[in-house]
């Protein structure tokens, strides 16, 4: 820690705190006065800082005459489906680490975690040619053999499902692309939890499983919501996939749908900005209240290394 | 004689039994436990690499389904890095082209089993020789270039991109640590000012910054009219890169590689500013004291004790900012969709855009490419880390 203590050197490092708030916050600023702006004050020279007339009709516009709430909605179902499953599955998958005697469960977490760096770009290619559908040779040849001994009619080959344009083909990705972070922020929380706790609940008679949920499950509230802001926060956030898989007008999410309309339609920069202030709004709100927790979770990895 | 009695089987319940009144042995409920998180890696990162390597060595063409997906072997990747006419002899130049690679491999595999700190100066001196070649338009090919100049150009935007960015992201990340340790009235609002950028979606950075960098109406520019730097750039800078309102960031390829490099400093700093905040918490204070009560200055404490210990910290940093480099694709989308013209795509958006155009096989193939670089840095970095334990 650098030293704070003659009055020379706090006034320094303050004016540095400031300029970083500064850097961090002003190109969200800008976008926020650019949002209240109409769209002449935007195309006129000199630019003007504080807008002349503050409107919020922008923000209307961006319901009213955009399918910008569809967009809304569709990020909100598919970033919370995929944050509760992804935290259902590595509470269990955490318990089972941090608690259970499992034959080689370091090196198990040690395997989830190194998941983390699996590029996601990689992902593209091939589930987008699963989720048009592929065929599944087994079901196939066995279909084919029921027909030719007469029991029915059936396609000549069975194939997976189409998921282009669903909600599915983003929350089966977004849910695995999480899970590495969110075992990890799990598991370091459920080894803090004492374990006399747990098993005085189960000589009163509670099955290793009711005890998890009544005990263990309360207790860890905290890293649950750690978890669950992390991964909400990057399946808020995800483009590349969404952008791929759910083109779609009526599927798209918010960060796909203000980038694809602001290249089909040229939009005025009133109407994205506002649009883009709705999407961070969230995620802003979550930072704003849980800043510490988020810090302690997403540090999490790179403190066990 | 009487019949002996049946014995009574004390049979064990079966599995599904003991599941359901909750008497399962440890290991059975910790692996049933495991197992939804288990199978949806399996399904979602384990079934594509198996996938994306069939794929990778057929034909498959999605506006051509009448031709399914023919075996082509390895000829994508010939189309990608070679030309499609090999003669693999040595009296041919790929012959000693192969040797070369064959040799630099050979040096790779000394560097991962032998003492790694000699080997990676050598390892990125050869690296960065490399890249000046290609840099320098030395590239292999029949007419000094590589058999698709589209992936060539996205690698070397790629790269590009990669080094700078994750120079830069250090360079602003580490003060930006060190100023949101310290102990001030305004410390919650720097970490909301920290966690902003890591929490905007990369996409909407690139949108933001691409109404900050606009031409005309931007603010940057409006920035550089009012302090007087505009008449300055006109006089130093290229005419075709500069108009009346300032520079034209986003229409012309310099200023957007500019442009877009400095949207993702931005972007991704304050994750490297969060992870190494988190080294500098955990470093014991007793250490600076010491070093105080021993006269080391400020700069000295910093050099000697602060950077040492953040090892780890700045380790994983990097990897995560490498890897995550690699796959660029956001920013410079929002930015500029890969303009002017291709010259800002990225290996992320030939990928995408080979996949859009239908043609799976290739973009398998540049996955597989994608894949194996970023399997070696990671296997590198990994080797580096625990060579340090």
């Amino acid at each position: 820690m650098i030293e704070t203590h003659s009055l020379r050197n706090k006034i320094l490092l303050n004016i540095g705190i400031v300029l970083l708030i500064i850097g961090g916050v002003f190109p969200i600023l800008w976008l926020f006065l650019t949002s209240l702006k109409l769209d002449g004050e935007l195309t006129r020279l000199p630019i003007t800082y504080l807008p002349d007339a503050p409107t919020l009709r922008n923000y209307v516009s961006v319901f009213q005459d955009n399918p910008f709430g569809r967009f809304l909605l569709n990020s909100i179902i598919v970033s919370l489906s995929s944050t509760l499953l992804c935290v259902l599955f590595s509470a269990l998958a955490g318990y089972a680490l941090a608690r259970l005697k499992i034959p080689g469960s370091r090196a198990i977490l040690i395997g989830i975690v190194m998941t983390s760096m699996f590029p996601a770009l990689v992902l593209l290619v091939p589930l987008y040619r699963l989720f048009i559908g592929v065929e599944i040779p087994i079901l196939s040849i066995f279909v084919n053999y029921l027909e030719q001994l007469g029991f029915g009619n059936w396609p000549t080959e069975v194939t997976t499902p189409g998921l282009l344009n669903t909600y599915a083909a983003l929350i089966i990705p977004y849910v695995a692309l999480s899970i590495p972070i969110s075992t990890l922020t799990l598991t370091s929380f459920f080894q803090l939890i004492p374990e006399d706790l747990e098993s005085a609940a189960m000589v009163d008679g509670s099955s290793r499983i009711g005890a998890l949920f009544r005990i263990v499950a309360p207790l860890s509230a905290p890293g649950i919501v750690t978890a669950g802001i992390i991964v909400f926060v990057n399946s808020w956030n995800e483009f590349l996939l969404a952008f791929t898989f759910n083109t779609a007008m009526n599927m798209r999410t918010v960060p796909v749908g203000i980038v694809l309309y602001q290249g089909e339609f040229s939009f005025d920069w009133s109407i994205i900005s506002s649009a883009l202030i709705l999407g961070i709004v969230p995620v802003v709100i979550l930072i704003i209240f849980f800043q510490q927790r988020i810090i302690s979770g997403l540090t999490a990895g790179g403190v066990k290394g | 004689m009487t019949p002996s009695p049946v014995p009574i089987k004390h049979q064990r319940p079966s599995f599904w039994q003991r599941l359901r009144t909750g008497n399962l042995s440890e290991t059975q409920l910790g692996i049933l436990l495991l197992l939804p998180a288990l199978l949806t890696l399996a399904v979602v990162m384990l079934y594509p690499v198996f996938s994306v390597l069939w794929q990778s060595v057929h034909g498959e063409h999605l506006l051509r389904p009448q031709e399914g997906s023919p075996f082509v072997g390895f000829k994508h990747f010939e189309k990608l890095l070679w030309g499609r006419d090999m003669v693999w002899d040595l009296k041919n130049l790929w012959g000693w082209r192969l040797l070369g690679v064959l040799g630099i491999v050979y040096i790779w595999f000394l560097a991962l089993k032998g003492n790694l700190k000699k080997r990676i100066a050598l390892l990125s001196s050869i690296a960065l020789f490399l890249i000046a070649l290609v840099w320098m338009g030395f590239h292999p090919g029949e007419e000094g270039r590589w058999a698709d100049p589209r992936f060539w150009n996205a690698f070397q935007i790629t790269i590009f991109l990669l080094g700078s960015s994750v120079v830069g992201s250090f360079l602003v990340g580490l003060p930006l640590a060190l100023l949101a340790n310290v102990q001030s009235p305004i410390k919650w609002l720097g970490r909301v000012a920290l966690l902003l950028p890591w929490a905007m979606p990369r996409a909407f950075t690139g949108l933001t910054f691409a109404w900050l960098f606009q031409s005309d109406y931007g603010v940057i520019n409006d920035i550089f009219r009012r302090i007087g730097l505009n008449n300055l750039f006109h006089a130093i800078l290229n005419p075709a890169i500069i108009g009346d309102n300032g520079i034209f960031w986003l229409a012309r390829e310099m200023p957007a590689i500019i442009a877009v490099t400095l949207t993702i400093i931005w972007k991704t700093s304050s994750f490297v500013a969060l992870i190494l905040l988190a080294g500098l918490q955990s470093i014991d204070k007793s250490l600076y004291e010491a070093a105080t009560v021993d006269g080391a200055s400020a700069w000295q404490r910093f050099w000697r004790v602060t950077l040492p210990l953040l090892r780890p910290s700045i380790a994983v940093a990097l990897i995560f900012r490498t890897l995550t480099a690699i796959q660029t694709f956001d920013e410079p989308y929002a930015m500029t969709k890969g303009g002017p013209g291709r010259t800002l795509e990225t290996l992320g958006m030939y990928i995408y855009n080979t996949n859009n155009a239908s043609n799976i096989g290739y973009a398998a193939a540049l996955s597989v490419l994608l894949f194996v670089i970023s399997l070696t840095i990671t296997i590198f970095y990994l080797r580096w880390i625990y060579s340090n334990d």
